[in-house]
């Protein structure tokens, strides 16, 4: 997909200043997040435990009630839907988890786990149901005769096929997988992976990927956002965001990613202890108490969102950085 | 010559009895010396934690069978103690750290309490000397206020804090030898990172020697110099991981590195990844296990059984090697 397309589509998906919190809005689990997922393209997610990463997906999916901001999927408000707009949204948007065999359920063999959204989204007719069943356990790559099997006879990667089959049979334009991969082997993530690929080429949808894992989002993501404490810190296409990280966060995530060298911390305090203690604290940049190139303004004034100006071919992309770093140099970065 | 500081020779571990029993651990045997980390990897059920457990003789005692010339600790055998003896070698000459450390501690014991617990023990039975020594080990893994983490109990503290804190209560004996059981594999990549630097100081430090188990081969390349490939029960592959990560001789090793995902400034054409499944242990071919899943296998493979030369430091069972 050339990157001239990218600009001038509407995005299947868009985030509006989202804001979700917990325990009586005490925690704020995302905060004011702007995010962008075009058509058939995979946005990647990332950031460590805690970031805000699931709640985003649980806010889109309503599964838990946005605080303020708006959610547009093909420009209709999410959050303004009545239950019955939303049942229609939802057989639109689907939710791969993490742990395969907790999400599916152990009293219903695959055939049954397969057949309830078709029916609860009254699609197609019996023979019709049966026949979309084989097609979507095909396409993951397993055969009918699993139909009758439930979820504990079988290993954790066609566990995670059998997920996926049940996210794909409703026919979704947007797939969330909510780090569908980080409980599988290596081996068995790339199989996986690899799937996932082979499915969006083949049909097409767009992905939500959410992950810890920097190296699995390179191998999958068009675009990446980077989160911290429930900000967006960094947005950018795939290739600017790996060939030049631009925040300091950014940068750390790809040190602790980089797997030739021994353990390495990159400098800024990565103490757990503070980064416990810090939790109360209102720093103005969520990320000042762990970064090494802090300055006094970090923790006076919260950075504005600034992109980042390209002279050369990935210019038309834009890459924005929530960092003071960037107040001056904003047109100067190449 | 050096005496290493743990030496497993023909370990094989049984589950079930009779004509129903599984081999789950086959003919295992390898050393690691004083100060030297050693990676074991493999995926999900080839082994790894029935062999750990073996090592430390938790098996329980009915439904499984244990077999092995013999496990030795800085030179003794601990592989016939009696479960009396085997109380006073486990936590001072050889500690365990686990992989989910949520479950490992106990949640109704301070921090505090659980790592003076180990010291009085086996090391010193006075009260305050205990406290100092646990104080001591916090800090030792990192903890700037050991103190407060020693009023903590399991469920005050994060995931990394814990695991962190789980490390402290292995290292405080000084032990021999650890078993670190995929002691990262819940956390994320900046705990990660913290972890095994902390891990590798002490070490190096106290020159203990660290059976490290983990199914990523990245961090067993950041965090030994030594890596023992596993499947199905078999120790198929051993080298240095440097080694390893420039040519790879099973192709069953090589397979797993290809399915390491890169980063990289471009992105990364197609992943490879193994093909076929991993055989139900009990329902194993014959031969070398890999060789239906291989494309460098010939008929000799599933006829007969590649072995690998038992206590060398490199080698690869496989009769076609890369």
């Amino acid at each position: 997909m050339s990157n001239s397309s990218l600009q001038t589509k509407p995005p299947m998906l868009e985030l509006q200043d989202l804001s979700v919190s917990f325990d009586r809005q005490r925690q704020l689990a995302v905060d004011r997040v702007n995010l962008s997922i075009q058509e058939g393209l995979t946005l990647g997610l990332v950031g460590s435990s805690g970031a805000g990463k699931s709640s985003i997906a649980r806010a889109i999916m309503r599964l838990h009630d946005a605080d303020s901001g708006k959610i547009l999927f093909r420009g209709e408000d999410i959050l303004r839907m009545d239950p019955r707009e939303m049942k229609a949204v939802r057989q639109r948007i689907q939710l791969v988890f993490q742990d395969p065999l907790a999400s599916l359920s152990p009293r219903r063999s695959v055939g049954q786990t397969l057949l309830e959204p078709l029916q609860h989204f009254a699609l197609g007719d019996t023979l019709s149901r049966q026949e979309k069943i084989r097609h979507t356990l095909h396409t993951v790559g397993l055969d009918h005769d699993v139909l009758r099997r439930y979820p504990h006879q079988f290993s954790a990667g066609q566990q995670q096929r059998i997920a996926i089959a049940r996210a794909l049979v409703t026919d979704p334009d947007l797939l969330i997988a909510d780090e569908a991969v980080a409980s599988l082997d290596v081996s068995i993530q790339a199989q996986i992976l690899e799937l996932i690929l082979d499915l969006q080429k083949d049909l097409g949808i767009a992905l939500l990927f959410i992950s810890h894992d920097l190296a699995v989002i390179r191998q999958i993501a068009d675009e990446v956002a980077i989160m911290y404490r429930g900000q967006l810190l960094e947005q950018s296409s795939a290739d600017a965001f790996f060939s030049g990280p631009a925040h300091p966060y950014s940068r750390a995530l790809l040190t602790f990613a980089s797997s030739a060298e021994p353990p390495r911390l990159p400098d800024g305090n990565w103490n757990l202890e503070q980064a416990r203690s810090a939790m109360e604290v209102n720093a103005s940049c969520v990320f000042a108490h762990k970064c090494a190139e802090k300055m006094p303004v970090c923790e006076q004034l919260e950075p504005r969102s600034h992109r980042i100006q390209y002279r050369d071919e990935r210019a038309m992309e834009p890459h924005c950085v929530k960092c003071h770093l960037y107040d001056e140099a904003t047109g100067n970065e190449n | 010559m050096t005496v290493p500081a743990l030496r497993v020779s023909g370990l094989s571990v049984w589950i079930g009895s009779g004509a129903d029993s599984i081999q789950v651990v086959d003919g295992v045997s390898f050393d690691i010396d004083p100060g030297e980390a050693t990676g074991l990897v493999g995926e999900s059920g080839c082994g790894k934690t029935m062999t750990a457990m073996a090592i430390l003789g938790l098996l329980p005692s009915t439904g499984v069978r244990v077999s092995c010339d013999h496990i030795e600790i800085n030179g003794r055998d601990v592989s016939r103690l009696n479960t009396a003896q085997r109380r006073k070698v486990l936590g001072r000459d050889i500690a365990m750290i686990f992989q989910q450390p949520a479950t490992a501690l106990d949640p109704v014991f301070t921090m505090g309490q659980q790592i003076s617990a180990v010291y009085r023990r086996h090391a010193d039975g006075n009260q305050r000397r205990a406290h100092e020594a646990m104080l001591a080990s916090l800090e030792s893994v990192g903890f700037e206020r050991p103190e407060e983490i020693a009023q903590a109990y399991p469920h005050e503290l994060s995931g990394g804090m814990r695991q962190l804190s789980m490390i402290a209560m292995a290292m405080v004996c000084k032990p021999a030898v650890i078993i670190a059981d995929e002691p990262t594999t819940a956390l994320d990549s900046s705990t990660r990172a913290l972890i095994l630097h902390q891990l590798q100081q002490l070490q190096a430090l106290h020159g203990t020697a660290m059976l490290f188990i983990s199914h990523d081969l990245g961090v067993v390349r950041q965090s030994c110099r030594n890596v023992m490939v596993m499947y199905c029960g078999r120790l198929i592959e051993k080298t240095d991981c440097q080694n390893l990560f420039s040519h790879a001789r099973h192709p069953y090793s090589a397979g797993l590195l290809s399915c390491i995902p890169q980063l990289g400034a471009t992105r990364p054409g197609r992943i490879s990844s193994i093909p076929g499944q991993v055989p139900a242990l009990a329902d194993l071919p014959s031969g070398c296990h890999f060789a239906a899943r291989c494309n460098r296998s010939e008929p000799r493979c599933s006829e007969s059984t590649p072995v690998l030369d038992a206590q060398d430091k490199k080698g690869v069972a496989c009769f076609r090697p890369l």
